[in-house]
């Protein structure tokens, strides 16, 4: 995310457009990613998304710089998308076995990883999580967070971030260790 | 608990996240150096649950997302304006909206003080106006003194005297 000014998220608060819309372009493509990976699906990001804005822009009047603003819009972020993930749960995710295709390997899969597009087999990947165990996975493998600040934004102990964060990788590795994955049919055990 | 049990469990979490302190990081990794089912598990572990997702590349946002929002703060506008203006007013008489319980119960304890301060005062007023009355009643000078020329009892009194 782009550093953006106290003096536009004073002035964006106050209702100034042109400074509203500096905090959009500041702030929009990791909203956007942040909700689209939770989420999992593009319709239902630009929804969320949609959201997160116009909370941050009716709530920004009550922002008081104790925390970063990035730590606040991820807070919103995130509690949005979950919320959202939790009520409608229409997470229209390709199968990880069709996102490896027919008779797919393991050596496929990681030729897939070293090609430009990861965007199906992360899709497929999350969709094998709860919105809760997704939504730390993409803070802490995608956006890099560590796990105070995943902590933080989650308003969540430390311990459950790391516990979230065991379980989903639990899953991820039982998802690929199924029988008919390893005799190469690409099945998924759940 | 297994020994390598408990080096899996910091494997899956802090050891690929990199939370680890100096000390434990080091037993972690002199056991990964003499354990080869442990090393497998790890290259399991960042192959197949971290690196895919360090890979992944951004979604560009969508051009109609900031269209829609600007609709919707349009809409917004007419019909909430008015009334956030007031709350907005309302909020800037509070300079710090955490130190306004510690104001109002100040503002209480003051007016509780004053209010029982001027009941003590005005019972101690009765109290001594009670007490002077009563020594009134009770002296000399008042028993016999005659209260005034109207009164027929004093008036028998002064004749038989």
């Amino acid at each position: 995310m782009e550093d953006i000014g106290k003096d536009i998220l004073v002035r964006a608060s106050q209702g100034d457009m042109r400074a509203f819309e500096d905090v959009y372009k500041g702030s929009s493509s990791f909203i956007y990613n942040v909700a689209f990976r939770i989420v999992n699906n593009r319709e239902d990001a630009l929804e969320v998304s949609q959201e997160v804005f116009m909370i941050i822009y009716n709530k920004l009047k009550t922002f008081r710089f104790e925390s970063s603003f990035k730590t606040w819009a991820y807070r919103i972020t995130t509690n949005t998308s979950i919320n959202y993930a939790k009520k409608y749960s229409r997470v229209k995710t390709v199968p990880f076995e069709e996102s490896l295709g027919e008779g797919a390997v393991l050596s496929e899969a990681q030729s897939r990883m070293e090609q430009e597009d990861q965007s199906q087999l992360v899709e497929s990947l999350l969709g094998e999580l709860n919105p809760d165990q997704r939504a730390c996975v993409v803070l802490r493998d995608i956006q890099g967070l560590s796990y105070e600040e995943i902590a933080r934004v989650l308003n969540i102990n430390i311990n459950t971030v790391r516990s979230r964060l065991k379980r989903s990788r639990e899953r991820l590795l039982s998802v690929k260790k199924s029988p008919a994955w390893a005799d190469g049919q690409g099945g998924v055990v759940l | 608990m297994k020994k390598c049990d408990i080096f899996k469990d910091l494997i899956l979490t802090d050891y690929i996240d990199g939370e680890l302190d100096k000390n434990n990081k080091a037993s972690i990794e002199s056991h990964l150096f003499e354990c080869d089912e442990c090393r497998a598990f790890l290259k399991e572990v960042k192959d197949k649950a971290g690196l895919p997702f360090q890979k992944v590349l951004r979604q560009p946002v969508p051009s109609e997302l900031w269209d829609a929002i600007k609709q919707n703060i349009e809409q917004e506008i007419p019909v909430t304006a008015p009334l956030d203006v007031f709350i907005d007013k309302l909020k800037g008489l509070f300079v710090f909206p955490r130190l306004v319980p510690i104001f109002a119960s100040l503002v209480l304890m003051l007016l509780v003080g004053t209010v029982t301060w001027n009941t003590m005062q005005i019972r101690q007023t009765q109290d001594k106006d009670q007490a002077e009355y009563l020594v009134s009643l009770l002296s000399p000078t008042s028993i016999l003194a005659p209260s005034g020329n109207n009164d027929p009892a004093t008036q028998i009194e002064h004749y038989f005297l």
